[in-house]
């Protein structure tokens, strides 16, 4: 018989396995998610670190670490331009549907929990 | 030989302007907070998708993209549908990318503009390019520049600009500005007899002539209305605006019910 953490887990990960790899693996903190959601909302949006925190009212230096991991795990596009390094949504279609089908089962509130629980186990 | 006009869709200001503005030309839009500069520029992205089969950008300086599609859907606009069709593009971005790259060749913007045939920019607002530099000449060649790089792209421009004072003139550093545009539209606040009402003018149209007289405008449910000129007024811009004299003749003769 499975332990009380195991049988939480395995609740848990009640979900699209899809969107339980993405928030695993990709949108693994709460700045992730915000920065996803952010991309998602405006999704033609180009700039900087600086600007993008402006955008989502956070700081800089927290941040930039968490776009170059998105940057790094394919959710973002990173280039230089000018001295700068800008940050998009990536083209490909399969990760804008992800994401997409990760904010609309966002609505979710079931849904809410199981990922902040995920997010919260990732940052353990 | 007439040079192409583009229509704003706005009744009465495309009057003013002899039919619309001239093709890839850059267009000052300037007034106080809550004058309308947004909702012109929008109604002429519109006007131009819906009628004239022309795509737009919006580039955003602050505003969040959704700002647009919330405030254009309360006129009936649907941008996100346009989006979606490939005949629009709001982008958010600061002066400083956008301005880089739109000076490389192959940019991001020039791509988005081959990509759905964009002919129409909004650019809002004009005024986020102070952060660029303090110096007031080198603000200038910048925004000059700005507007070339659009230019070449081959896109008609409206740029809105904030005017920092409610009622009254015009900063200096704003003429500094309007000399680079192509045409400038000012949208005013003015108080006649203790209400607020909205002026606008079209200060100049490089290239063309225009109609000078100062009108009265609204808001409304499907955009900006460009009405009728103001009458008996003199002093409009100033914001606060006495009678004509013969006004004032007349004035002096009638008691307050028969005027």
């Amino acid at each position: 018989m499975p332990d009380g953490d195991d049988f939480a887990t395995s609740l848990m990960n009640d979900m699209d396995p899809r969107l339980l790899e993405l928030i695993q693996t990709r949108i693994n903190s709460f700045i992730k998610w915000d920065l996803v959601r952010f991309f998602h909302d405006n999704p033609h949006t180009a700039d900087t670190a600086d600007s993008i925190a402006r955008y989502t009212g956070r700081d800089v230096r927290i941040v930039e670490p968490e776009l170059l991991q998105l940057a790094r795990d394919d959710v973002l596009d990173v280039e230089d331009l000018a001295g700068m390094r800008i940050y998009t949504l990536v083209d490909d279609r399969d990760v804008r549907d992800l994401i997409a089908a990760f904010i609309r089962a966002c609505d979710d509130r079931q849904f809410r929990v199981k990922a902040i629980y995920h997010v919260i186990r990732s940052l353990r | 030989m007439e040079s192409l006009r583009i229509p704003t869709g706005i009744a009465g200001l495309d009057e003013m302007l002899h039919g619309g503005f001239l093709s890839q030309t850059a267009n000052l839009v300037e007034g106080a907070t809550g004058t309308g500069k947004t909702t012109l520029g929008m109604q002429f992205i519109q006007h131009g998708i819906a009628a004239c089969a022309e795509p737009g950008i919006i580039l955003s300086f602050e505003t969040f993209p959704q700002h647009y599609y919330r405030d254009a859907s309360a006129f009936g606009w649907d941008f996100q549908a346009y989006e979606a069709q490939d005949r629009l593009r709001v982008i958010m971005s600061s002066p400083e990318v956008t301005r880089a790259d739109l000076q490389q060749i192959n940019g991001r913007l020039e791509a988005v503009v081959n990509q759905i045939g964009a002919r129409r920019v909004l650019v809002d607002s004009l005024s986020h390019f102070d952060r660029l530099s303090a110096d007031p000449v080198e603000l200038r060649r910048i925004t000059y520049e700005f507007i070339n790089g659009l230019k070449r792209l081959g896109l008609t421009a409206v740029l809105t600009r904030e005017n920092a004072a409610l009622l009254g003139e015009t900063p200096d550093n704003e003429e500094e500005l309007a000399f680079v545009a192509d045409s400038v539209v000012m949208l005013r606040y003015v108080e006649i007899q203790c209400t607020v009402h909205r002026a606008l003018l079209v200060l100049k149209l490089r290239g063309s002539d225009h109609h000078k007289d100062i009108r009265q405008y609204a808001i409304t449910g499907q955009g900006l209305e460009v009405r009728t000129r103001f009458e008996g007024t003199q002093g409009l811009m100033s914001g606060t605006p006495t009678m004509t004299q013969a006004e004032a003749f007349v004035a002096a003769f009638l008691s307050p019910d028969a005027r």
